[in-house]
């Protein structure tokens, strides 16, 4: 009976492990792969059998600086994105102290507009907002993505933060409000360093879903004064050339290394950050 | 609690009583939490509920170039008796549903299988790394991999399940399989993460309980942490099926609709009778439908997963 349990147990690790390691290997070896296209000239890779042991070469590092204005891509996915992030955690955060901490008429619809806001698809607004930058003239410009990105992860900061907010016991900010502290005061000096977790995780999503984006960017954008990252890719074709792959992997593997690191540094809070603060992880 | 303060007249009096705290007028302390949200509800009116008006505004007019005429409903009776809309609808409700199950289905038995693993952590970041990639770079990945560099055929040769290389992106329905792969490549570790959270969130006493009556692994996870796992799932699904909606850059870079518009999904669809033939009326109309589409999905699904503060 003992030993019966015993295998069982044996089996059901092995399953256990042929599992998780199958689809870890599913993850793994499309990005090895990736990389090495990264690292390989560009004959071989478009050909009718493919080539599983390439020349390995730095030709793509080489040629996404001199063939293309990488320098202009990267400074304006910076930009964008960062600026977006300032814009994003200035206007969430008073947002998300008034929806976590009073009670007030419509409160609960005010929260659930601004978290309708992130269930609009892009393409929906995608015309609209192309005329308005136009009339303002902000077409092909980073000033019109740093907008959009704020606009699009608003919701999502504001929901995050809030559920941050709502983890600070009450009770210490009453004690302030005794001492005197004004409202806001009792924000900036207490909320925002208690919810400092909340409020970079907030940050670090709302960067890669801006990295990420793509529609407005390919709208708005038209030249290398505002390609991101993202769009840039998509351009990435050398006429009859066709698809430079190997460049694409390149920059893939340059805009992945700082998501990782920062999706690293914040791996605890991740699951609360994408749910909008509904799960603690 | 604290929120109760402005409601609360016992606290409201000893705010009051406080001599270092300034006097403000009831109507003000009443107005404070609306100022604070106000900027943020400003914002977000302009870039969102200003074009959605605009958006309804232009799609009762045909317009070319500059110049607008205004033929009432038209473009929606036009939008109805449309087959590449009704395609369009269709392809985005089929390969969005597809992706979705798909993706719940292995992240949820990820998830059964790592939660209690003593190296989840680094499972979670093994499975983590397809998601930190752009998608654009993904779906072009996928775009090599599938069709331009032949090599998904190539090794399902070697294996020996084909015979002949595929044509991945020529074939309806392995051009939709094609983007369902690449969706759940990427986003299986969205729901993946937030399930293994919620999981390893749940009291471990009660599993422990169970176990020392008997139960076994499968028993335990079936009946008593799936149940409790159920609101999170519902988040995480909801969430991520918004998302699936709106697939846009995959089809933009992998098949572009191909073939024969069997892989346009609506959000593809408003971007091409806009930005390819200059039929903003037309696709306006095409967005408010959609519009109408999330609001009630999210009407339905989101309003009830979703709290503002506490009661």
């Amino acid at each position: 009976m003992a030993r019966r349990r015993k295998s069982g147990k044996a089996g059901s690790l092995a399953l256990r492990y042929l599992v998780l390691g199958s689809w870890a290997l599913f993850c793994v070896v499309p990005i090895i792969w990736f990389l090495t296209i990264g690292l390989r000239p560009r004959t071989e890779i478009v050909l009718p059998q493919p080539l599983y042991l390439p020349t390995f070469t730095l030709d793509a590092w080489n040629m996404i600086w001199s063939s293309w204005p990488m320098g202009s891509y990267l400074r304006n996915s910076l930009i964008a994105i960062f600026g977006s992030v300032v814009i994003d955690l200035l206007l969430a955060i008073p947002a998300a102290y008034s929806l976590a901490r009073y009670k007030y008429r419509f409160r609960e619809d005010i929260g659930f507009y601004i978290l309708s806001t992130r269930m609009m698809a892009p393409a929906v607004v995608a015309i609209p907002i192309f005329f308005l930058f136009k009339t303002f003239g902000l077409l092909d410009s980073v000033w019109a993505l740093m907008l959009i990105y704020a606009a699009m992860n608003l919701s999502l900061v504001t929901w995050i933060v809030r559920s941050y907010m709502l983890d600070i016991p009450p009770e210490i900010e009453d004690a302030a409000r005794t001492d005197g502290a004004s409202d806001l005061r009792i924000l900036v000096a207490i909320i925002v360093p208690m919810c400092l977790p909340g409020i970079i995780t907030a940050g670090v999503i709302a960067v890669i879903f801006a990295i990420n984006e793509f529609l407005f960017t390919l709208l708005i954008a038209s030249t290398q004064n505002a390609y991101t990252l993202s769009v840039a890719l998509a351009n990435f074709t050398g006429g009859s050339d066709g698809i430079i792959y190997n460049a694409i992997a390149m920059v893939a593997f340059i805009a992945f290394v700082p998501v990782l690191l920062l999706v690293v540094a914040i791996q605890k809070h991740l699951s609360r950050g994408l749910t909008m603060g509904a799960v603690k992880g | 609690m604290a929120e109760a303060i402005a409601a609360n007249p016992g606290r409201a009096a000893q705010v009051a009583r406080s001599p270092l705290k300034r006097r403000r007028s009831p109507l003000q302390r009443k107005a404070f939490p609306y100022l604070l949200v106000a900027p943020a509800v400003i914002y977000l009116l302009g870039i969102t509920f200003y074009p959605g008006l605009y958006a309804i505004y232009q799609s009762l007019f045909r317009v070319k170039f500059n110049s607008w005429t205004f033929i009432g409903l038209d473009n929606y009776s036009k939008l109805l008796g449309d087959n590449e809309f009704w395609a369009s609808l269709w392809n985005t409700f089929l390969m969005g549903s597809g992706a979705l199950l798909i993706e719940f289905v292995i992240a949820l038995t990820l998830a059964a299988f790592a939660y209690r693993d003593p190296f989840i952590r680094s499972w979670r970041i093994l499975f983590l790394l397809p998601m930190l990639f752009m998608p654009s770079a993904v779906s072009f990945l996928w775009k090599l991999a599938f069709n331009d560099g032949r090599v998904v055929s190539d090794i399902l040769m070697r294996i020996g399940f084909i015979e002949r290389p595929l044509d991945f992106l020529g074939d309806v329905w392995l051009a939709r399989l094609s983007l369902i792969i690449t969706d759940v490549w990427q986003w299986t570790p969205f729901l993946f993460v937030i399930f293994v959270a919620a999981l390893q969130g749940q009291d471990a006493e009660i599993e422990e309980a169970a176990r020392l009556d008997g139960a076994r692994w499968s028993q335990i996870f079936w009946n008593i942490s799936l149940p409790m796992l159920k609101p999170i799932i519902a988040v995480a699904l909801v969430l991520r099926g918004i998302d699936i909606v709106t697939m846009f850059t995959s089809i933009f870079i992998i098949t572009g609709g191909t073939p024969g518009g069997a892989t346009e999904t609506m959000s593809y669809f408003i971007y091409r009778t806009g930005f390819k033939r200059f039929d903003f009326g037309y696709a306006s109309a095409a967005s408010v439908l959609l519009l109408a589409l999330t609001v009630i999905i999210a009407q339905t699904f989101v309003k009830r997963f979703f709290r503002s503060g506490r009661d």
